[in-house]
């Protein structure tokens, strides 16, 4: 694998909360290459969702590196807007703007941020929405749309930012289980098509079957990695075993 | 001491100058609101500023005119502006003394931006910080995630307030009776020492006051309610 395969290296990263009485995440060092589908899983409260948010640094780390395409995005003089607009996120309560259409959400951004001409925003995102089966509740507000709808569309809307990777933390969590899957196939579609991912889940079935590689946190620590087989069919550390005993 | 019709007749006789005092209330109340509206979206700024120096500057200024009695910040501010500045003899309207309204505009401004700052503040911390999230995570700045994100969703927590401010400062503003300025208040005291009459011209007073702020109070919990309801849309 050459190196310019990667995407993001991850170097040694640390963050503590309350001085260093909480070590939500305790040197962390991961690479995640392009075209990945990293499924990261772990008991509550291993540090699952301030990797991820560290990534795009909502979560500013106390101290290791993170270098996107050959940038320590961690260093001073770094035009972090600039960064998080190649990574797109979607969140465990969607997040979409109440204030605004389903399709002002998906164009607001690529219109103030990219300067694109509302045309060319419109005519992308109801591509992107026709593609998730939504087009017909462009013009609805967040609050009329199921769960499901609603997280769909925040798919969409980091979609409509042409992002090089996406972050999920818990996509499903907050649905009702009948709206699960429309999520996780939307998810599986962006899979196929190629899309680098790392997706904080505990939907084993997903990990499994779409997930390349497979990275099991503990205490802030990455306590095991591998493909999906390795780390269902023969998992190492007791911890892991444990833990998959539980959810499994 | 008696309460009369008879009085309340010879009282009436000044209507016109009851008149001007409604009008001069209603416009020194809209212009501070306005202007208020302006500083306390400021100072709620600098308070959740990264920049220490302007937190301090914010939370010092609210607990100064929180602490200090609004008739003080009144005159002080009289004072204070018509020994910086000489204003012209200028008459709006022929009647509204520019040279006194407008040290009351400011003063009033001055200590209801004060009040407000907190509750803007409070409607912005109130969104929720997934919004916030979501805008930065599609590349928005902080600026613009205030601007497009925060700000519109605050505003609807926070015009019921202003509107309530509003009413507030409608009956506060009589204090500017104190510098002289022609508002409901000062022209009862007017009519008391023309007519030597001294209860039924604040009685008079007391409607004015009532009728602008009662239905305005109604009208306001009225649009309150409509909002609420069109959120559970
Ligand atoms: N803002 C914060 N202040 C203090 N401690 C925090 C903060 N955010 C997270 N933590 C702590 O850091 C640790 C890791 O939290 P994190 O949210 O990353 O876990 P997680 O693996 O995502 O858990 P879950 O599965 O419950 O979402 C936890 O112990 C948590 O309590
Ligand atoms: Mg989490």
């Amino acid at each position: 694998m050459t190196s310019d395969n990667i995407m993001i290296q991850v170097r040694d990263l640390k963050k503590y909360y309350n001085g260093d009485r909480i070590k939500a995440l305790d040197g962390i060092s991961i690479d995640v290459n392009r075209g990945d589908v990293m499924v990261v899983i772990g008991p509550s409260g291993s540090g699952k969702s301030t990797f991820l948010r560290s990534l795009n640094l909502l979560e500013i780390p106390t101290s290791g590196q993170i270098i996107v395409d050959g940038v320590d995005i961690t260093g001073e003089k770094i035009d972090l807007d600039k960064f998080r607009q190649k990574m797109g996120m979607v969140f465990q309560h969607f997040n979409l703007f109440p204030h605004k259409t389903i399709l002002e959400n998906l164009t607001i951004a690529p219109i103030i941020v990219k300067k694109e001409n509302e045309e060319t925003a419109v005519k992308r995102a109801m591509e992107l929405l026709d593609r998730v089966g939504l087009a017909d509740r462009a013009k609805a507000y967040p609050v009329q749309l199921s769960g499901g709808q609603k997280q769909r569309v925040a798919i969409v809307r980091a979609l409509c930012m042409d992002p090089e990777i996406m972050l999920f933390d818990e996509p499903t969590s907050a649905l009702d289980p009948e709206m699960v899957g429309e999520v996780l196939d939307v998810m599986k579609e962006l899979a196929r098509d190629g899309m680098t991912m790392v997706t904080v889940t505990h939907e084993m079935g997903f990990a499994r079957e779409v997930g390349n590689r497979v990275v099991f946190m503990d205490g802030g620590s990455i306590v095991e990695q591998g493909t999906p087989e390795k780390i269902f069919e023969s998992p190492e550390s007791p911890r892991l075993q444990d833990f998959l005993r539980k959810v499994l | 001491m008696q309460i009369s019709l008879d009085n309340f007749s010879r009282v009436m006789k000044y209507a016109p100058l009851f008149g001007r005092g409604l009008v001069v209330t209603v416009l020194l109340s809209l212009v501070t609101v306005l202007l208020g509206f302006i500083l306390a979206f400021i100072l709620a700024m600098m308070s959740l500023s990264s920049v220490k120096i302007l937190r301090a500057v914010s939370t010092v200024y609210v607990q100064i005119v929180r602490c200090t009695p609004m008739m003080v910040q009144v005159l002080i501010m009289y004072y204070l502006l018509t020994g910086i500045i000489s204003f012209p003899r200028v008459f709006l309207f022929g009647y509204i003394e520019v040279g006194r309204f407008i040290p009351a505009a400011i003063s009033l401004a001055l200590n209801s931006g004060g009040y407000m700052s907190d509750v803007i503040r409070g409607g912005i911390e109130g969104i929720d910080q997934g919004q916030t999230e979501a805008a930065r995570s599609l590349g928005m700045t902080k600026g613009q995630t205030m601007r497009y994100i925060i700000i519109p969703q605050a505003i609807k927590n926070i015009l019921p307030s202003f509107a309530n401010e509003f009413v507030t400062i409608i009956k506060e503003s009589s204090v500017c009776s104190v510098i002289g300025v022609a508002e409901i208040t000062k022209q009862a005291q007017n009519v008391q020492s023309a007519t030597f009459i001294s209860l039924e011209p604040l009685f008079v007073a007391t409607f004015l006051y009532f009728c602008l702020c009662f239905p305005t109070s109604r009208i306001i919990a009225y649009f309150e309610r409509r909002m609420r309801a069109s959120d559970q849309r």
